[in-house]
């Protein structure tokens, strides 16, 4: 049984464009057969200890961060304009990530 | 939950400012007299647009499309769920939420008030399927109104949940 892959999505408030992401990248996950759980949180509370529980970061804006993240960075801003085209390359990084760990 | 309740006729914007401090400050004092937000959603907002911008470049959805701003802050600061649509009679400078170092001049707003993102449907989800889905001849009437009650009864009559 494969296991679950965590990723963590950040964005300024914490409220709207990371549960967004949240939402999106669940939901594509589930429909492509994978166990995917996405934690939205405050760009201000990411550090490093946080990052090292997760399998990748969904970024939504180029954010400076004050370490170099060990774990992939996916981009995932053109999720927030809900055009599927626009989608697919972001759901084919997060496909990516998870396979290679499963 | 209703269509309706996302919008109150109360809380809806054409402002004639021309920087986005100054509608933040005409439009924070208006919501803290309805009591819909916090006294500190004023210093919040800007704060919060300065480092996490909410600019989107509407292109993707269509090059005949005014740029859009989604300001919001952290849930603790307003007292509701609600969408406050800001005309602005001039163009004015915000950053792109996913490229924040790049300019976009924004013509409308759609200041997000959400103290429950865990709740209902995303809001600013339903606020992009609105754009994507809304015919961009009539989104065009929109952004071109200058009466708050014609935009509320745009509103309450297109905007799907």
């Amino acid at each position: 049984m494969s296991r679950q892959v965590k990723f963590i999505a950040a964005c300024g408030a914490g409220v709207n464009s990371s549960h967004q992401i949240k939402d999106a990248v669940e939901a594509e996950m589930r429909k492509r057969g994978y166990n995917v759980k996405v934690d939205a949180y405050m760009i201000k509370d990411v550090n490093e200890d946080l990052l090292s529980k997760y399998d990748g970061y969904l970024t939504i804006a180029k954010t400076d961060l004050s370490f170099t993240p060990k774990i992939p960075l996916i981009d995932a801003g053109p999720i927030l304009y809900r055009i599927p085209a626009m989608a697919k390359p972001v759901y084919d990084n997060v496909e990516k990530v998870v396979k290679e760990i499963n | 939950m209703s269509i309706n309740s996302l919008f109150s006729p109360e809380s809806v914007f054409v402002s004639e400012k021309t920087s986005s401090e100054a509608i933040f400050k005409e439009v924070s004092n208006k919501l803290f007299d309805e009591k819909c937000v916090k006294e500190a959603f004023f210093s919040e907002i800007l704060k919060r647009e300065k480092l996490y911008p909410t600019g989107i470049d509407t292109s993707p959805i269509s090059e005949n499309l005014p740029n859009i701003a989604v300001p919001h802050t952290e849930g603790e600061f307003v007292t509701t769920r609600l969408i406050v649509p800001v005309a602005l009679k001039t163009p004015v400078c915000f950053k792109n939420m996913i490229a924040p170092d790049q300019d976009l001049q924004v013509k409308f707003l759609f200041m997000i008030l959400n103290n429950d993102p865990e709740g209902q449907a995303n809001i600013l989800a339903q606020i992009m399927d609105f754009l994507r889905l809304t015919p961009v001849s009539k989104l065009q009437k929109l952004f071109n109104f200058t009466s708050t009650d014609k935009i509320y009864q745009f509103m309450s009559e297109n905007f799907k949940k």
